[in-house]
């Protein structure tokens, strides 16, 4: 519990029921981990409107809750066809949204989901809110040497979702420690100067120190080099700037449809959408990520028939 | 727009962006650098002195560079569109499923080999007729061969099976397979590759073939220049092709191919390399240097030479001021000599012998042929008729590929009677309509073996041919029927189709042709029909069976006061007059009849025969007057093609020249 919290507790003793009520009411739509995290905190960090209460100005409580990633399968498959697939924040926004209706209904305090998308003030690579802050302080992840990537020594690599609410509820710590980097990669370092998600990002966009006790000294990401490769929109306008600048007819074709191109007018299109999502090299080759004791459904799986 | 405000209303100027650029990219989320862990640790402090390495909120990044919110949105905004590197994600497209990115091996698709503008060139001409090419998939004619996936068929599944039978020893397979990996590394690690044309002037030798397949391997195009080509007709074929490497002899008995390449060098700017066998040329790339590199070509997708690729560039002429370059592809080639295993009935244990040599494309058909059925190619390195008879002899092969001068020249030299012909069971003639009773005579030689006869061109490899089951009256005195995938029809001069038994002019089509010539323009048009039959040149009748007999050339057609007549007929007459060696008849042009006939011959050694005497002859066998020769002209030999045909273009020039 966080330091700030006994004033409020001493107020509301079944803040700690209520909170208990929300967790499970999480874990079984399928979160894998949920927390709250301390609003103060998130103040103190997140920039002037960005903050929670400049989308719900009531908030007295953030709660963050993660979903696993992709089946193990998921892991060993082409790239281009994980990019697809690889993010499953969708079913954290549907806990999330079901979460809200969940507090407004039974404990009747104004609560909303998150919105996890982008700031439409901000420009396309500024979002609304840090959905990584709030997991962070609410303990459900830690920054990891893979471009501040969450890992939950547990349950590995998750998407979150927060829920921002009108409810009091006790605020719980960052994780003690942090799982990143795992002592393979702190041997790998040691060697190399790299661990395995610096050494097989694509792009080279990571980089970083570890100290001899094994722990993060810094971490160098290069977010605009993993965004060109994950996220296109900004190829669209470059598309029609050759196009503009294009010679003849058969190169303005070309240059609005060669197959590449062809392919980012299908996905706004008709395509599901996405561009690519993210390409996650780092993630796939991160120890944690993939063999933490919960990281995917058949370890889940296999600890739940241990347990029973 | 920031926010709805134009630049103009927030006062961004280029300039403005060029100033402050690079703070904002670094002051903005887009570079992270995080010490330590402050926020898990709860260290506000410590996170506060990072906030400009962490990545700062526009508002931030104003208060710091002393600006506003909208000019850092706009500058950074604007900023990230024109960093933003479009073409990395490709890089995701090997990755997955085991392959992980490594920094060390990665090379970009636009830093990796393509084709250059020479050998775009050459693939602008390769057009075909996209519903006659639909057919010919459809149909199989056309298919997944390449000589890089024979080869490694051949390799795979029997690698100790002899590839090459030649005087300096034998290679299998797998031999051949591995010296031609080698070959490749060499010539990809001069930089040649796909599309690039290189050209071959050796004789049929093991270093051809290497050379061969190893371009072909590399997805290049080989381009030959005939054995007996000099510095003059080397320089028209290396200029037109755009050849970047020349691949010859050091040194022949009378001339030095890599010494006169390499002086031709300058004036040739494709040409970047002249690789030579054999003794050491200053300047050239030793051949032996590039066999001996250890290692292999590029394997990828985007390297791999593929069926649609043209591989072969070959000239029917080396003289013309206007070559005309035959560009092949595999899926024509190599679909048509696929066929021809079959129709021929070449099997895996035959051996094969080409009398003409690899530079041209009936010995090429021989190879092919021989590579798809997994044979022994038995190398004559030189015609000769010793050579020939002695290689038939010693190496018994069991089919051998020949031109009716060849059969001449042996028969003439009295060595068709003293060889031993046992070990032939086929025997495939091409190059002219071989004269009935060579062929009857070779035949009855054969005690084993079936003869057949092949009509053929640069521009259509086989198509037509006599099979072995054909009785001898039909391989004798026709070139067959077509090849599966081959239509063939004879037109008059009004271009319908003629009835059988009437001479007119032969054409062709199907799966085994030409796209049209690389960069002749004027060949093209006079080459084809509108309705794309390929005019071949040559006079033909087609009798019922549809058998095809080759009765001459179109050009060589005499018109004396408006009377046509083909001379070869006569020329048959004349081979067999006990005085002539060889005979051609030639158009001399006439002030008063239009054209007349000049006759050239080769005499027997020891014979001088006179135009009287063979005009008497010719007579005395039922020649009409109107086509007797009325000049005759002796020379010491004929100008002939590499399947020792008579060049008659070179007789008329001459003729021309005397006049
Ligand atoms: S998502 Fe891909 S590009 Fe981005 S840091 Fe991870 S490996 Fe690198
Ligand atoms: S691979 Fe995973 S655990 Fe190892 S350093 Fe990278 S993010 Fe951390």
């Amino acid at each position: 519990m966080n330091e700030r919290a006994p004033r409020e507790a001493a107020s509301d003793p079944d803040a700690a029921e209520l909170k208990t009520q929300i967790v499970e009411y999480c874990k079984r739509k399928g979160a894998l981990a949920v927390g709250v995290a301390d609003l103060d905190a998130i103040d103190l960090v997140a920039p002037p409107g960005h903050r929670p209460r400049d989308i719900l100005p009531g908030v007295r409580s953030v709660i963050s809750l993660g979903v696993g990633g992709q089946t193990q399968g998921a892991w060993t498959v082409p790239t281009k066809a994980f990019a697809y697939f690889g993010s499953t924040e969708g079913r954290a926004y549907t806990i999330a949204y079901g979460c809200s209706f969940f507090i407004e209904n039974r404990f009747r305090a104004r609560s909303v989901y998150c919105p996890p998308d982008m700031d439409p003030e901000g420009g396309a690579r500024i979002p609304l809110q840090s959905l990584k802050l709030h997991a962070e302080l609410a303990g459900i992840g830690a920054r990891s040497l893979a471009g501040d990537i969450l890992l939950h020594p547990e349950f590995g690599y998750m998407y979150y979702a927060s829920v921002f609410t009108e409810l009091w509820l006790p605020p719980d710590r960052p994780l003690d420690s942090n799982p990143c980097p795992a002592p393979s990669c702190v041997e790998m370092h040691r060697k190399t100067g790299q661990t395995p998600c610096m050494k097989f990002c694509p792009v080279q966009c990571l980089s970083g120190d570890i100290n001899e006790r094994g722990e993060q000294v810094e971490m160098r990401y290069d977010m605009a080099k993993c965004a060109e490769l994950t996220q296109q929109y900004e190829a669209v306008p470059a598309m029609l700037a050759d196009a503009f600048a294009a010679p003849d007819g058969p190169a303005r074709e070309r240059a609005l449809s060669d197959p590449d191109n062809a392919l980012l007018w299908y996905k706004m299109s008709v395509g599901s959408g996405g561009l690519l999502a993210q390409c996650f090299e780092c993630m796939r080759v991160c120890p944690i990520a993939t063999r933490a004791p919960l990281a995917d459904p058949i370890r889940r799986a296999t600890a739940a028939d241990k347990k029973a | 727009m920031p926010r709805g405000y134009s630049f103009e209303q927030i006062g961004i100027t280029e300039a403005m962006i060029a100033t402050y650029a690079d703070a904002v990219w670094e002051l903005s989320n887009n570079i992270q650098i995080r010490r330590g862990d402050p926020i898990r640790k709860l260290d506000f402090t410590d996170f506060e002195t990072q906030r400009p390495d962490l990545g700062m909120s526009d508002a931030q990044i104003a208060a710091v560079l002393g600006l506003t919110r909208d000019q850092v949105l706009a500058i950074r905004v604007v900023t990230e569109v024109r960093r933003f590197r479009r073409r990395n994600y490709h890089r995701l497209y090997e990755l997955g499923r085991g392959n992980r990115f490594r920094a060390d091996r990665y090379v970009a698709p636009a830093e990796r080999a393509g084709f250059r503008e020479d050998a775009l060139a050459l693939r602008a001409a390769v057009r075909f007729d996209p519903a006659r090419v639909a057919e010919f998939v459809r149909a199989g004619w056309w298919g997944s061969d390449t000589l890089a996936r024979w080869l490694t068929s051949r390799a795979t599944e029997a690698g100790a099976r002899t590839a090459l039978s030649a005087p300096e020893g034998d290679l299998t397979y797998a031999e051949l397979a591995a010296q031609v990996e080698r070959f490749a590394a060499g010539l990809d690690a001069l930089g040649l590759g796909r599309g690039d044309v290189v050209c071959v002037q050796m004789p049929n030798i093991p270093e051809f073939v290497v050379a061969y397949l190893a371009i072909a391997r590399l997805g290049a195009v080989m381009s030959t220049a005939h054995m007996p080509y000099r510095a003059a007709e080397l320089r028209t074929l290396l200029a037109h092709s755009r050849a970047r490497a020349l691949i010859c002899l050091s040194a022949t008995k009378e001339y030095a191919p890599a010494v006169a390449a390499l002086a031709m060098k300058s004036g040739l700017p494709a040409l970047d390399h002249v690789i030579a066998l054999g003794d050491r040329v200053e300047g050239a790339i030793p051949f032996v240097r590039l066999a001996g590199i250890e290692g292999a070509p590029p394997d990828d997708l985007v390297s791999a030479p593929v069926p649609a690729d043209p591989f072969l560039l070959l000239y029917t002429s080396g003289t013309s001021a206007s070559p005309k370059a035959v560009p092949l592809t595999y899926q024509a080639m190599l679909g048509n000599a696929r066929a021809g295993v079959q129709e021929h009935r070449i099997k895996a244990d035959d051996i094969v012998l080409s009398a003409p040599p690899y530079t041209h494309l009936f010995g090429l058909y021989s190879f092919h042929l021989a590579l798809a059925a997994g044979a022994t190619n038995l190398l004559l390195p030189v015609f000769t008729p010793p050579d020939l008879a002695q290689a038939i002899a010693k190496e018994r092969p069991t089919v051998l590929f020949t031109g009716p001068a060849h059969l001449a020249a042996l028969q003439k030299s009295g060595l068709l009677d003293g060889t031993d012909l046992s070990s032939i069971r086929l025997v495939i003639c091409s190059g002219s309509a071989c004269p009935p009773e060579l062929a009857r005579a070779v035949a009855a030689k054969l005690p084993n073996g079936r003869f057949t006869q092949l009509w053929g061109m640069t521009e259509t490899q086989a198509g037509l041919y006599t099979r072995p089951d054909d009785p001898l009256e039909i391989s004798a005195t026709t070139a067959g029927r077509p090849s599966p995938g081959t239509e063939v029809r004879v037109v008059g001069p009004d271009g319908a189709p003629l009835a059988p038994g009437e001479e007119g002019e032969f054409q062709v089509r199907g799966s085994l042709m030409f796209p049209g010539y690389f960069d002749n323009a004027d060949a093209n048009a006079a080459a084809f029909t509108a309705d794309g039959w390929f005019r071949t040149g040559d006079l033909a009748i087609l009798d019922a069976a549809g058998n095809v007999r080759i009765t001459g050339r179109s050009k060589d057609v005499i018109n004396r006061g408006g009377v046509k007549y083909n001379p070869r007929d006569i020329e048959d007459l004349l081979d067999a007059h006990p005085g002539v060696m060889q005979s051609a008849i030639v158009p001399m042009p006439d002030p008063v009849v239009g054209e007349k006939a000049c006759c050239f011959i080769v005499p027997r050694p020891g014979s001088a025969p006179a135009l009287d005497e063979l005009c008497a002859y010719l007579q005395e066998r039922g020649v009409a007057k109107y086509k007797l020769p009325e000049r005759l002209e002796t020379v010491a030999e004929m100008p002939l093609t590499p399947t020792r045909k008579i060049i008659k273009g070179r007789l008329a020039e001459l003729l021309a020249k005397g006049n």
